[in-house]
């Protein structure tokens, strides 16, 4: 099977490993993954801010890197939203790009919903240690709604204890821009998450979004006996 | 009563309170149990999902022919006795209203709880003209009594705690001082009642009007809703043109959405359907009554691309599971409209140029979507209005400038590689640059970006 | 629906609502539930127009001119509904519907037959020229807003017991 990697900006400039985890399970699961050169970022930034022009610029240079018919896969609930809900409508008015966009939309994965639905990757036998808790990305619960998959996979690793985190699913106060915008109603939010991750015991704590955790993890550090962040890439890949 | 806005200091208002650690945990408090009741409330609710269906078709069903609706309704409730006044603006409002009053010799008003009352600042300019308006829904009196304005829309006083109510009603209405919820409730029922029975006239609102019968429709717990509208001889209602259902067989879907989305009630104690004045032969009912259709900007909303915000019935669920609106409290928003319905309708019906702090006050998290009842995609709008802002010229020029350079970055891979060398290589700066609030909150960047280490 | 679950419907979600419930067959079973749940020394008003009411006001001892003056009201309601466990209230026939909510204790009398098992059966109930007031009447009045904590009886009666005939 042959998929389209797209790593996103966050992973690319700030979390790399992130996605050498998810090249590792890939090789893992016998996909021959393909990371297309030039990509940069979805557009998000721009776009949820209300620049929709400059989003455009972003999201066109998107699907011309990302063409053909392989699914793409990316470690981001949030940055597959945005492609899946939004590119379209960014080119309703440009029929050849909004063709694109659709067939973009149509074939755009986050990784745990791929790892889940096409590979089976939760009857595979994955394996780590630790107990981990698992944060639910507004977007990728909420847009795509993907709720189930990454508890299946953690669940189904042997040697982790997964414990379940109270308000897994409301939002850790990141948002994107608005954690610029309003940095003390994302931090006071982030605290609460941090609250919460604590509350459960786990030493790690897991989700599908860099972004939130890039948030949770600002927050975790201000904590005397901090929990470890990781994305679910990471904690899947761990002992492969 | 401070009637000036202050959504435009949204970011100065929540972080004063952010602070506020008896308020944080109300609005906490509140946010958990409503949103817990919510929950319990819809599940043996067969196919919620074909209920807000059916809502937001019958709510986009009267939208679209709004003026047909509105004089069905006017015509329907002038046939049943009652007089029907429509006010363009604000003014308008309060003037025809005074105006009643006045004209007959009205001193004393008992009110039920409006929304729109409080949006066109009708106490005051009613006090003002020397009338005596007396708020009797527990929360409304409360902060009638301290003096300030509602913070929640259902739980007007949500931020104050017993101790605190306690305190007020020992000083302001003389007696011995009790935190007891229930002996603090029957001082306002005995305070009150005596102000019910011999109040020249009763202004209230109204959940609905169903146009066929040109009915309004009340919701209450407390009964003073009920009082309200029948004990004084005059009564006069106040709502906003976009509250209408095409008729009462279709008032039944509300009642199962309304309650329960919120306050987790499968149905309030009262639900009272006013239809005109007294007939002969009737004991119950004003003599007379009239009726006030509000537009206050709410035409020119209808027109545009956020229209579907129209389509609110006012039942607070957003807010109840907003993670901002748990975090800073109503008074933040710095308007009559609090949470993600506040964000769109305070924008729309006050203007960018008094309220675009609030198109930020979100993450995009979409809690209020998943639990509006009648499906306004409050998301989708946040972003329209994001839009809007930039198009109407409300951004920061530097931001506008930093989107565009953005634009061009992201859409040229040598540019973005360039980008991300820059910011390594001169990370510090960039933290000083852009301040602890982001860039201190960062790890740095990495120093070979993953695109350098895929084979 | 059949009758008899309708009525045992109503009665669970009147009950939950934190209505007192009571089901008769006859007068005298009418008589007993009265004499339980209104204390003889309290005033109290009924209109005393339906036979269901004449049968009622024979089992009460003091009897209010007005409403506005009694500590309870006892009185037969145009119907109920199941699905919320309501009463529905009209000013039809010169009701005042202030009597069931003035006073302290509200007594709803029903006929078993004119129990509606959904809201939109009620609505559909109604011909041509509604009357002015239709109140759906759902347990005593009550509120939340101090603390969130629930406080029975604010403006409206603080008890409210339904007899279902």
């Amino acid at each position: 099977m042959r998929v389209q990697l797209f790593g996103t900006c966050l992973v690319d400039s700030f979390f790399p490993e992130v996605g050498e985890a998810t090249l590792k399970l890939f090789r893992r699961f016998g996909v021959t993954a393909v990371f297309p050169k030039g990509q940069t970022c979805c557009g998000q930034p721009a776009f949820n801010a209300g620049y929709a022009d400059d989003a455009r610029a972003v999201a066109a240079h998107f699907l011309s890197v990302f063409d053909g018919d392989a699914p793409i896969v990316t470690p981001s609930g949030s940055c597959a939203a945005m492609v899946k809900h939004h590119y379209p409508d960014l080119f309703r008015t440009d029929p050849v790009l909004h063709a694109k966009a659709e067939r973009a939309a149509g074939r755009i994965y986050e990784l745990s919903q791929f790892l889940v639905r096409f590979l089976r990757a939760h009857e595979s036998g994955l394996a780590g240690k630790g107990t981990v808790t698992y944060h639910s990305s507004c977007h990728l619960a909420r847009s795509l709604g993907v709720r189930d998959e990454p508890l299946i996979l953690l669940q189904s690793m042997k040697g982790v204890r997964f414990i379940p985190m109270p308000d897994a699913s409301r939002c850790c106060g990141f948002g994107g821009t608005f954690m610029a915008k309003l940095p003390e109603i994302s931090c006071a939010l982030a605290e609460e998450k941090a609250d919460s991750i604590v509350a459960t015991g786990a030493d790690t704590v897991t989700g599908c979004d860099a972004g939130c955790l890039m948030n949770i993890g600002d927050a975790m550090k201000k904590r005397a006996n901090p929990v470890q962040v990781r994305h679910i890439a990471q904690v899947l890949a761990e002992e492969l | 009563m401070s009637d000036v806005q202050t959504s435009l200091t949204f970011r100065a208002n929540a972080a004063r309170a952010i602070k506020d650690a008896p308020l944080r945990s109300a609005m906490r408090q509140a946010a958990d149990t409503f949103g817990a009741k919510r929950a319990d409330a819809f599940a043996p609710v067969a196919d919620l999902e074909a209920l807000r269906d059916k809502a937001s078709t019958l709510r986009l069903q009267v939208l679209d022919r709004l003026q047909e609706y509105e004089e069905m309704f006017a015509s329907r409730a002038t046939r049943a006795g009652a007089t029907v006044h429509r006010a363009k603006d604000a003014d308008a409002a309060r003037e025809i209203i005074a105006g009643i009053l006045k004209d007959r010799s009205a001193k004393t008003v008992v009110k039920s709880k409006s929304m729109v009352s409080e949006e066109i600042h009708l106490n005051a300019h009613l006090e003002k003209a020397g009338m005596e308006v007396l708020e009797t829904d527990l929360g409304e009196y409360i902060i009638q009594l301290v003096g300030e304005t509602p913070s929640h829309i259902i739980v007007p006083a949500i931020h104050k705690n017993r101790r605190q109510v306690g305190r007020l009603f020992a000083e302001k209405l003389g007696v011995e001082y009790t935190e007891d919820p229930q002996v603090l409730t029957k001082i306002a029922r005995r305070t009150i009642r005596e102000k019910f029975l011999n109040a020249d006239a009763g202004l209230s609102g109204a959940n609905f009007a169903a146009a066929a019968s040109g009915s309004l429709v009340l919701f209450t717990n407390e009964g003073n809703g009920r009082m309200v509208t029948t004990v004084p001889p005059l009564h006069i209602a106040i709502l906003s043109l976009e509250k209408m259902i095409p008729s009462l067989a279709d008032l039944p879907t509300f009642i199962r959405l309304l309650p329960r989305s919120a306050t987790g009630q499968s149905i309030t104690s009262y639900v009272s359907v006013i239809t005109g004045t007294r007939k002969p032969g009737e004991a119950t009912g004003a003599k007379e009554l009239h009726i006030v259709m509000l537009d206050n900007g709410r035409a020119e909303i209808l027109s545009g691309e956020c229209r579907e915000i129209l389509k609110c019935i006012r039942c607070g669920a957003c807010m109840n599971v907003c993670p901002v609106y748990r975090t800073v409290g109503g008074h933040s928003y710095g308007w009559t409209y609090p949470g993600p319905m506040g964000i769109v309708l305070t924008t729309l019906l006050t203007g960018m140029a008094k309220s675009h702090p609030l198109v930020d006050a979100s993450t995009l998290c979409g809690a209020c979507d998943e639990v509006c009842p009648v499906r306004i995609p409050l998301v989708d709008l946040f972003l329209k209005l994001r839009e809007q802002r930039v198009r109407e010229g409300f951004s920061k020029p530097m931001e506008k400038r930093g989107m565009r350079v953005f634009g061009k970055v992201a859409a040229s891979p040598s540019l973005f590689s360039a980008g991300q060398f820059l910011s390594r290589t001169f990370w510090p700066l960039v933290r000083a640059f852009g301040g602890k609030d982001v860039a201190g909150r960062l790890p740095g960047p990495a120093k070979v970006p993953f695109h350098r280490r895929v084979p | 629906m059949t009758s008899p679950d309708l009525l045992r419907r109503f009665l669970e979600n009147a009950g939950n609502a934190a209505a007192g419930t009571h089901a008769v067959s006859d007068a005298p079973g009418l008589r007993r539930v009265l004499s339980g749940i209104v204390p003889g020394t309290d005033p109290v008003f009924c209109p005393g127009l339906t036979d269901k009411e004449k049968a009622a006001a024979a089992a009460l001892p003091c009897r209010a001119v007005d409403y506005a003056g009694a500590t309870a009201t006892v009185e037969e309601v145009y119907g109920a509904i199941a699905e919320t466990g309501s009463l529905v209230c009209v000013s039809s026939g010169g009701r005042a519907v202030q009597a069931g909510l003035l006073p302290a204790h509200h007594v709803a009398i029903v006929s078993r037959e004119r129990i509606f098992a959904t809201l939109d059966d009620c609505f559909a109930s109604f011909a041509e020229g509604l009357p002015t007031n239709i109140t759906l009447v759902t347990g005593p009045s009550r509120t939340a807003d101090i603390e969130l904590t629930l406080a029975i009886g604010v403006h409206g009666p603080e008890k409210l017991d339904i007899i279902v005939f």
